[in-house]
């Protein structure tokens, strides 16, 4: 393929998961994946992890702190299903098990540049009090059978949450070769005098309609 | 057709013809968005959940992505915000600037019966211009004649439209009277492709 015009690009994240906040529980830890459309790969980095297991501290008003690092590169020809990090809390409940505590999925940002997001955690409802009852005295609790679900819009009619949480998120973007392929993710007035300039002297190919 | 088709015959059409392909894409203006909707609030009950849809005029192609969906339903435990992150990923084509993508969404409260009742339709153009935006879109309802409003207290349903088309177009409204409802919340991200190319600015 012609050596001058890339046909792929490159996303690079370099992030945090900061911490969270979750006013009724404590000791929690997280797992967080990425998920993504088909045309994406991740080049480099980590696509799954598992943070330590924090506690609130005295002065901090009910604020965990992970500080996790994130660190991936993605490469794409489409941005269509550009990536989603899915973040999944747990803790122990009265018992000692290990149950859910929040899932939340979000965007990668789109733009290069720092960006903090801070997104809602959720929990699967049980279906009846007294699945409610049966589930918190065994400990087993409802849960996603697969985390990536949390990213998807389909099939999320029939379930009902409970919105319990947010985590706190902080994101570096760096992409490569968007501009080239003709992506605009920043408005015209940057992006307009960048096109004058590359069309002088790219000597792109006169379009037939 | 599925996603998984379509990306199928995306990827069949490059490696058959990839320049003849390749030339049809770099011809026509691509619009992405991605985001989702995060959440509403300002409603009289919490346990909300959303259908959404997206319309766009003639001249737009859908590439891959739903057009349409409805949230999970969201019962809050901290404050009265609902929250669905519900993920929006759209891939358009188009071939004229009119008929620009417009999301209308219906927010509905269902209770512990499991009824659902409407609270409230909206709409919002999808923005225009590259980059990230936090769109808050306000909603509105129905609202019927004194006795319909006093049943609605107590018995709840109320009225509907009939077609939903009245929630993103103009014609015929002022046939009605409707309530201001709550906001729903989205972060939308948007990156358009080859519009400069026509001379666009956005």
């Amino acid at each position: 393929m012609a050596a001058n015009s890339p046909s792929v690009f490159l996303l690079m994240v370099n992030g945090q998961i900061e911490g969270a906040n979750f006013p009724e529980y404590d000791d929690l830890y997280c797992k967080y994946c990425f998920v993504y459309g088909h045309d994406w790969a991740p080049t480099s980095g980590l696509e799954e992890g598992i943070s330590q297991i924090t506690s609130k501290g005295r002065d901090s008003h009910h604020r965990l702190v992970w500080n996790f690092p994130l660190e991936i590169t993605f490469k794409s020809t489409n941005p269509f299903g550009w990536p989603q990090i899915v973040v999944s809390v747990y803790g122990p409940d009265t018992f000692g098990n290990d149950v859910v505590r929040g899932y939340g999925a979000t965007h990668i940002p789109i733009t290069p540049g720092q960006h903090s997001r801070t997104i809602p955690m959720f929990v699967p409802e049980s279906s009846s009090r007294l699945q409610k009852f049966t589930s918190w005295l065994l400990g087993r609790r409802p849960e996603f059978t697969d985390p990536k679900a949390v990213a998807q819009g389909e099939g999320r009619e029939v379930t009902r949450v409970n919105s319990q949480g947010f985590v706190t998120l902080s994101f570096n973007i760096v992409t490569k070769d968007m501009k080239r392929l003709g992506y605009d993710t920043t408005p015209t007035e940057t992006a307009h005098t960048h096109s004058v300039v590359s069309g002088v002297g790219s000597g792109d190919q006169p379009l037939s309609m | 057709m599925s996603n998984m088709q379509r990306s199928w015959l995306r990827h069949f059409h490059l490696s058959e013809s990839f320049g003849q392909r390749a030339l049809e894409t770099r011809s026509m203006a691509e619009l992405h968005i991605m985001g989702q909707i995060i959440g509403a609030s300002g409603f009289p009950h919490s346990s909300l959940f959303c259908k959404w849809g997206i319309h766009t005029g003639g001249a737009w192609r859908l590439l891959s992505g739903l057009t349409e969906g409805q949230t999970q339903v969201d019962l809050p435990q901290i404050g009265d915000m609902a929250f669905w992150t519900h993920p929006i990923d759209l891939h358009y084509t188009t071939k004229g600037l009119q008929g620009w993508p417009k999301l209308h969404l219906q927010v509905w409260h269902q209770d512990s019966f499991g009824r659902c009742q409407l609270y409230g339709y909206g709409y919002c153009h999808v923005p225009s211009s590259p980059g990230h935006h936090h769109v808050r879109c306000v909603t509105w309802r129905p609202l019927g004649s004194w006795q319909e409003q006093m049943a609605q207290t107590f018995v709840g349903g109320g009225p509907q439209l009939r077609s939903p088309d009245l929630i993103y177009s103009g014609a015929d409204r002022y046939r009605l009277h409707t309530v201001a409802m709550g906001t729903v919340e989205l972060q939308l991200g948007i990156i358009m492709r080859h519009f400069d190319r026509y001379g666009v600015e956005s």
